[in-house]
């Protein structure tokens, strides 16, 4: 009985797993523009999104436009990078994700820049968009006008030319065919193979150890499947992010 | 073990315990302490990439503002001989476990941080400076480069962490004091430095 406890113990010491805190919320990623402030109306949104579905159809590169209602007391940039992670925006392989991010009470904007477009989409590219493109147009009021703007020129920026294209074209694998991250097939195999193994081996010998050394096991299960539900899920949008990351890049403005 | 369980042949028996042994092991955490000290350790190669980006921006800076603000000589030589004190300071793959070799590198980067804080504070006297376009394109990549220090200070905090709490907390503990004795805590930076960030220049 006490063999058994211990057995028990062990394994559940072997499930305890450290759970992320999560202090910001973040908006659902309900397409390319998500406009959470409420300043775009339904024709621009839409132009918007084809605008963005067209750029990544020539280059993978995903943009995304992001209207907040509030940065939750912490800064653009601090809140920005930590978006664009949550999202995933970029394909994984090039982290080439970028995000326009509109805070409209606090009066703050943000080009939020993936590891992978720092070097197209240069900290100055972003600064001088933001400064001659938006911010002119948001201290006038004109919301739509300004983030249409900064978008079209982001697009020219991501775009770059003709031959540019072709190239990225070129090395654009359909992407996120396999998931590395998921537990491999052999391992499940193996695994209920074991679990197999053991239920007739205890059906046949029995007894209390082999008992604990099935609980044992039937916990570690659970801790892998639990811990590869720990990814965030796809919604049904139609779009997603493509496990791009974020390391601080990009510029700001306020008005 | 029961009878019939000694009575299996010997092949049967290895067959099945040294699969479990490794699932059991694996689950334990055996690999836990190289998997963080490896993330750790490329955190740390980022944060020291992100302060070397600035260290590199900041000729070029110096020779912009030079160029407008001669008389603010002091100013300027506080920044280059701060960069070459923070330049000068020898990092490898040990200083996360020294603390004393830890703190002379914050401390150079923090002196760096407050040196350029100040030159770009006194640049807001100088009009035809600030309409400068190229330092206007050194200053958004300057303040670009701030804030990837900040977001790669913060990964290597958190994976620090992690890495010291599974060298202290089970079962970490157990695999440190017998199979990785060798591996000491990781160094963490000090909330105050953080503070010390770029002042932010309004337009």
């Amino acid at each position: 009985m006490l063999r058994r406890a211990i057995f028990v113990a062990a394994a559940w010491i072997c499930l305890v797993g450290a759970c992320a805190a999560q202090t910001l919320s973040f908006p659902a990623l309900t397409g390319r523009v998500v406009d959470e402030a409420a300043v775009l109306d339904a024709a621009e949104r839409a132009a918007l999104t084809e605008a963005l579905a067209d750029l990544e159809k020539k280059t993978t590169d995903q943009l995304v436009v992001v209207t907040l209602k509030s940065l939750q007391g912490t800064s653009i940039e601090d809140y920005g990078y930590q978006l664009g992670r949550r999202w995933q925006i970029g394909q994984k392989d090039k982290n080439n994700g970028a995000l326009l991010i509109v805070a409209p009470t606090e009066r703050k904007v943000r080009i939020e820049v993936g590891y992978g477009l720092e070097g197209t989409l240069t900290d100055a590219i972003g600064k001088y968009i933001i400064e001659t493109s938006i911010l002119p147009r948001f201290k006038a009021g004109d919301f739509p006008g300004g983030i249409k703007r900064g978008v079209e020129d982001l697009i020219q920026v991501l775009s770059g030319d003709a031959e540019e294209w072709q190239r990225r074209a070129a090395q654009s694998i359909s992407p996120n065919i396999t998931q590395p991250d998921d537990v491999p097939l052999w391992l499940v195999i193996v695994i209920v193979l074991l679990g197999v193994g053991f239920l007739i081996f205890c059906a046949t010998a029995g007894g209390a150890n082999c008992q604990a050394l099935l609980q044992a096991l039937l916990l570690i299960l659970l801790s892998e499947s639990r811990s590869s539900h720990g990814r965030s899920s796809r919604s049904g949008g139609g779009f997603g992010g493509g496990g791009g990351t974020f390391g601080g890049g990009g510029s700001s403005g306020s008005w | 073990m029961s009878a019939s369980f000694t009575s299996l042949s010997r092949f049967a028996r290895i067959a099945i315990l040294v699969p479990l042994f490794g699932l059991l092991v694996s689950g334990c955490g055996i690999n836990t302490i190289p998997t963080y000290e490896e993330q750790a350790k490329a955190k740390w190669s980022d944060v020291l990439n992100q302060y070397q980006r600035r260290a590199d921006l900041i000729p070029n800076l110096v020779e912009t503002v030079k160029g407008f603000a001669q008389q603010e000589r002091t100013v300027l030589e506080a920044v280059t001989d701060a960069r070459a004190r923070a330049t000068s300071v020898q990092v490898n793959a040990g200083t996360i476990t020294d603390p004393e070799a830890f703190k002379k590198f914050q401390e150079a980067q923090a002196q760096l941080s407050g040196a350029l804080g100040r030159l770009l504070a006194v640049s807001e006297n100088y009009p035809d400076l600030k309409s400068n376009q190229n330092f206007l394109a050194l200053q958004s990549q300057l303040e670009g480069t701030e804030n990837r220090i900040a977001v790669a200070r913060r990964d290597y905090i958190e994976a620090v962490r992690l890495y010291n709490t599974e060298l202290r907390t089970l079962p970490g503990v157990i695999w440190a004091s017998t199979l990785y004795r060798s591996n000491k805590p990781m160094q963490e930076f000090t909330v105050s430095e953080d503070a010390k960030r770029l002042p932010q220049v309004k337009f």
